[in-house]
């Protein structure tokens, strides 16, 4: 009879952390037993972990056995090597059945987490950590530890198991959809913690007739990992304390500088030029300010706009008449040229209010 | 009832049964006196043998099997492939299958039928031995080429495939 469910199977005789508290603790993980910065992680460490993972979380066993798993990723090198001088070989020295092995696809491709996305070109140095020093001089100073950003990659393997019996393919079909019931499942690779997903489960199984027989299924893995390179970790020195000793005369007197007071810069000129055949233009204001008219050259009269509506002609000739243009408005003058084979202009004073 | 007989009479005007006798006789005595390869039949027990009710799959070494008969048949051993285990870049070197070609009426003699899944044993040297499992027990016969001239088949032709040692090593 089954257990009721709320009785617990599994007891962790360890306390488990929750929330900020287990956040915090695999940042720490990533620092366990190592310096103040993070492990290098590269492919190599990333296939260790795979092959580990594969080991220790989907292993199975048959006829009271463990299947054995091939502890090596499968090169060009390799294989021909360490096949013929393992420990479970038949005459031929051919590895016998059942047994789980994994091949990496070589090619390693930029990652897709958290998404794929190319966010600070150059590699640029980034903050990691301040860590006290201690001088030569025995004056104390901080290091700055600063690193890249780290690259993501997505890597795929194939895990297989070959063997002879559907049980056996049962057993780790069960083992494997288990672990990846949420479509992922996590591993620790020096620390860091690296989504596995499972994507796709594929049969090759040899059923020719006049042919050994066997069964072969493909589980193929992508393990979303990055990578972090310890030779691209800077550690630069901070501000270190130092004593700073200034001697002074006392004979010489001081020797003020005059005060440069600025100009007023609520006042200045806006120039609006027509070349020839330009009867009209346009300028949006940034600020809002009162303009009345300098002077006109090769105009006869003109005509204001403001945001497209008309505000009059020759509306500020005389040097009490202004017009008030708040931020964002448009004006647009447009001119009646007394020549009109010549270059005209409006020169206005614009007074910031 | 009994089996009607009826007289083969084809050929008979320059072939006929005592002919074919003779010719089987010595060709008989060609392979199993001067050629002599001896194999293993191991004949699968299906009542005895301790099968999964759901796939019928046996667990290592619980292939059971009527005592083995010793018997004598032309061998051709196919060479071994070098080549990736299925799809994967497993290389491993594949034995070949065995090509046993063997007269009706030696079985009939030793009173034994090979079929599909039977194992059989072929020692390549004094201290080892391969197993092969059937994979065609060439129980038809009515080509040309397994009837003598076209009289009446005198042999089959059977192939078996190696099998691992998971799967059987004779005990």
């Amino acid at each position: 009879m089954a257990l009721p469910k709320k009785i617990k199977k599994n007891i962790s005789l360890e306390p488990q952390l929750f929330g900020p508290a287990r956040r915090q603790e695999l940042l720490d993980k990533i620092q366990e037993h190592g310096t103040y910065l993070p492990k290098s992680l590269l492919h190599e460490d990333l296939d260790r972990g795979f092959l580990d993972f594969v080991k220790d979380e989907l292993g199975i066993v048959s006829e009271g056995k463990k299947v054995p798993v091939l502890d090596i990723l499968i090169t060009t090198q390799n294989w021909a090597q360490f096949t013929k001088t393992w420990n479970f070989n038949d005459l031929d020295k051919n590895i016998v059945p059942p047994f789980v092995t994994t091949v990496r696809t070589p090619e390693v491709k930029y990652g897709s987490t958290p998404s794929l996305q190319y966010t600070i070109p150059n590699r640029r140095q980034y903050f990691y950590a301040m860590v006290p020093t201690w001088g030569d001089d025995g004056r104390k100073g901080m290091d700055v530890y600063t690193i890249p950003q780290p690259v993501p990659v997505d890597i795929k393997y194939s895990v297989k198991i070959i063997c002879n019996r559907m049980r056996e393919l049962n057993s780790f079909n069960k083992k494997v959809i288990e672990k990846f019931s949420s479509r992922q499942a996590y591993t620790q690779i020096k620390g860091h913690y690296i989504p596995i997903i499972m994507d796709d489960v594929s049969d090759e199984s040899v059923m020719e007739l006049e042919k050994r027989k066997f069964y072969m299924q493909s589980y193929s893995f992508t393990l979303m990992g990055f990578l972090i390179d310890e030779n691209e970790f800077e550690v630069k020195p901070a501000v270190s304390r130092t004593l700073a000793l200034f001697e002074v005369g006392s004979d010489s007197k001081r020797i003020k500088k005059p005060r440069q007071i600025p100009g007023n810069t609520t006042i200045y000129n806006e120039s609006f030029d027509f070349p020839i055949s330009v009867t009209s233009q346009t300028k949006t204001f940034e600020y809002t300010a009162n303009i009345t008219l300098e002077n006109l050259t090769n105009v006869s009269s003109y005509d204001l706009y403001v945001n497209n509506l008309y505000f009059g002609a020759n509306a500020i000739n005389l040097p009490n008449q202004k017009l008030q243009i708040n931020t964002n408005d448009i004006l647009k003058i447009e001119i009646t040229k007394t020549n009109s084979s010549e270059t005209s202009s409006v020169k206005l004073i614009t007074k910031l209010v | 009832m009994a089996q009607r007989n009826v007289p083969i009479t084809r050929l008979n005007k320059f072939f006929g049964a005592e002919d074919f006798h003779l010719d089987v006789g010595m060709g008989r005595e060609w392979l199993e006196g001067d050629m002599n390869f001896t194999l293993v039949l191991y004949r699968v027990d299906k009542t005895k043998t301790d099968n999964d009710d759901i796939y019928g799959e046996a667990g290592k070494d619980s292939i059971k099997f009527h005592p083995p008969i010793e018997f004598k048949a032309f061998v051709q051993v196919s060479a071994p492939e070098n080549k990736f285990l299925g799809n994967s870049k497993l290389d491993q070197m594949e034995p070949g299958n065995i090509r046993i070609s063997v007269y009706q009426s030696h079985l009939d003699e030793l009173g034994i039928d090979i079929e599909f899944g039977d194992y059989v044993g072929y020692y390549e040297s004094e201290k080892r031995v391969r197993y092969y499992s059937v994979a065609n027990d060439g129980r038809v016969v009515s080509d040309n080429k397994h009837t003598y001239g076209g009289y009446k088949a005198f042999y089959r032709t059977i192939v078996a495939v190696p099998v691992n040692e998971n799967e059987f090593r004779g005990l």
